[in-house]
């Protein structure tokens, strides 16, 4: 191996173990700082406990709207040719570059309870301002790119030639989409769904603005609290201890949950890739 | 057991114009399909496989027109040329696929069956990307017969495929020719897969019917350099080639015995010795060594021809000079073809 060549590896390897690290320390340091009182602490705290049932169904519920709305665009966008499709493209990526404080205050301005919209909402049940609803509705808006720019990959990555021996083997264009298209862009869907998830999880700047303390309302029917992301900024002032003990707690939540959803997709999500009939 | 008959067929795919087409594939035979890059021979096939809308004309299984149904209702086993298996399945799955769709209540003992048909048993558990290309090939043969097609339509089955899975795959397919009376609509550019398989050959030419013959017919009546290249014709001259040799000896003699699509001087038309005083002299080009024997390429003037070395040992070095005579009667001339009438 020649001396540049050597260099060169030295210098890649350097660059890459300092970026990994960059990574992996300030973790280190958070679940140093928490110990084991401060994460005993937040574990045995009723409203941090509350927080991350209420953010993990707010949560659930934006990846389910997410996925609704989001693949068959991804879809549209992969498959077809039209005016406009451009702009689309362009629109989907704008909350990427939004700063996120900025989406809770428009999110703010449009659904405020004495705006027309958000008089709207309310009357037909569903209450945005300080509701479960204006959580999902933050999370929806700052992860849905993800749901949408993974699917259009997925989908643009399905081979033609494979759709068109499926309807030649007898399969009509919405059995070809079940049986072929979607258990192949199944992975790719999945991936959206999880980066969507971490960065509803991860929110904070929307939810100061538009759902700080959250009111009991259909589906939450629990007691007021809020976000855990919220909870921890909150508690940061009062107790740092505490508010990184939490913060290693909803840090191992994300990693079992992305984990848990890595093991099922290599195992019990095979049917979906294998298609719901084989 | 069912005819295929494609009548006065046109289509178009962006700027290119396909037919019209005329041609019929009986049961139980094939058809092959012949022609240069862009002659339009995919976009048939996929206009018959309904992929494709027809501007005009008829496609008919056994007298009844298909050409409005969907693709998945016309029967059509239709192969594309990467084969279009499914990546996320096994060989088991893809071969049950067209079973499992119409609920077939046997789809297990037929996909069983089918299996074992194509010599698939010991591979039913692996994924596509786990098999060779032969082996892939036989997936899909066996996924597409287990559709239960009325006509197959396969492009370019035979490709990037070695010669013993080529034979192997031969074999199966004209087995299943004889046992399921099906016609079968290929495209292929090798000559050994048509001249095995096929009842007539089809030549397409910017996306029209150029000839339509057996075999038999195809090897010897009138060829162009398509043809002739195809058939593996070697020395192949076009007109403008051989009048601008003129000034050579073998040049104006080759130019004499030109047809309107130039000459094939195949290497048992030329004869040749170390050394001057023949009807033309040439100088050895290059020494090649093949698995076949030598090569011998001999040039005179603006010509270059490949043949053999008498005796198999060439005797001579590049750069010398040799003795070569013509047999006329090993000639071909190369003729343009008419198109044929196709509508």
């Amino acid at each position: 191996m020649s001396r540049s060549t050597l260099a060169g590896r030295v210098l890649a390897a350097v660059l890459s173990a300092s970026l990994v690290g960059l990574f992996v320390l300030p973790l280190v340091a958070l679940f140093f700082y928490a110990g084991w009182g401060g994460i005993s602490f937040a574990l045995g705290s009723g409203g941090f406990r509350t927080s991350i049932e209420f953010t993990l169904l707010a949560s659930g519920l934006a990846v389910a709207i997410g996925l609704l709305t989001g693949v068959p665009l991804g879809y549209v966008l992969a498959r077809y040719r039209f005016w406009g499709k451009g702009l689309v493209e362009s629109i989907v990526t704008i909350p990427v570059v939004v700063p996120h404080l900025v989406v809770g205050i428009a999110l703010l301005l449009l659904f405020a309870p004495t705006s027309p919209l958000g008089a709207f909402t309310a009357s037909l049940g569903i209450p945005i301002f300080d509701a479960i609803w204006g959580v999902v509705l933050v999370m929806v808006y700052v992860g849905a790119s993800y749901v949408v720019l993974t699917s259009e990959l997925a989908f643009r990555a399905v081979d033609d030639e494979v759709l068109e021996a499926a309807r030649s083997l007898g399969a009509g264009p919405g059995e070809a989409f079940a049986t072929v298209t979607l258990p192949a862009a199944a992975r790719g869907i999945l991936t959206g769904a999880l980066l969507m998830w971490a960065r509803g999880v991860s929110e904070v700047g929307g939810f100061l603005i538009l759902a700080v303390a959250i009111n009991p309302s259909i589906p939450w029917n629990g007691p007021v609290t809020q976000p855990a992301s919220v909870w921890i900024y909150g508690y940061w002032g009062i107790d740092p201890a505490a508010a990184a003990g939490a913060s290693a707690v909803l840090v191992l939540v994300a990693l079992a949950i992305f984990l848990g959803v890595r093991i099922l997709d290599r195992s019990g999500l095979s049917w979906i890739r294998g298609g719901w009939f084989s | 057991m069912s005819d295929l008959e494609v009548v006065g067929v046109r289509a178009m795919r962006g700027a290119f114009r396909l037919g019209p087409v005329r041609l019929e594939v009986p049961a139980g035979t094939a058809t092959v399909l012949l022609g240069p890059s862009g002659a339009g021979k995919t976009t048939l096939l996929r206009a018959l496989a309904g992929f494709l809308p027809l501007t005009e004309g008829s496609v008919r299984v056994d007298g009844a027109a298909v050409e409005r149904l969907p693709p998945e209702r016309r029967g059509f086993g239709f192969v594309p040329p990467n084969l279009g298996l499914f990546p996320q399945r096994r060989v088991r799955e893809n071969v049950r696929y067209p079973l499992a769709l119409r609920g077939a209540s046997d789809a297990a003992e037929k996909t069983t069956a089918w299996v074992a048909r194509f010599g698939l048993e010991t591979l039913a558990d692996r994924f596509p990307n786990e098999l060779s290309s032969g082996q892939r090939q036989r997936v899909a043969m066996a996924r597409a017969m287990a559709a239960e097609p009325r006509v197959l339509l396969w492009d370019e089955p035979l490709a990037a495929l070695d010669v013993e899975s080529r034979d192997t795959l031969v074999r199966l397919l004209r087995d299943l020719l004889e046992s399921e009376r099906i016609p079968l609509l290929l495209v292929t550019h090798d000559p050994a897969t048509a001249f095995a398989l096929a009842s007539r050959v089809v030549v397409l030419h910017g996306g029209r019917v150029r000839v339509d013959r057996t075999p038999d017919a195809l090897a010897g009546g009138p060829l162009d350099r398509f043809l002739a290249r195809f058939l593996g014709y070697e020395n192949l001259f076009s007109p403008e080639e051989l009048t601008g040799a003129r000034a050579s000896s073998l040049g104006a003699r080759l130019a004499s015995w030109s047809g309107e699509d130039g000459l094939a001087v195949p290497p048992d038309a030329l004869s040749w010795r170390a050394g001057p005083g023949g009807t033309h002299e040439a100088r050895v080009a290059a020494l090649r060594w093949t698995a076949a024997g030598w090569v011998v390429a001999l040039r005179q003037g603006s010509l270059t021809f490949h043949t053999t070395a008498p005796g198999g040992v060439p005797g001579v070095r590049v750069g010398d000079v040799v003795s070569v005579e013509v047999d006329a009667a090993h000639v071909k001339a190369l003729e343009g073809l008419p198109g044929e009438d196709a509508s």
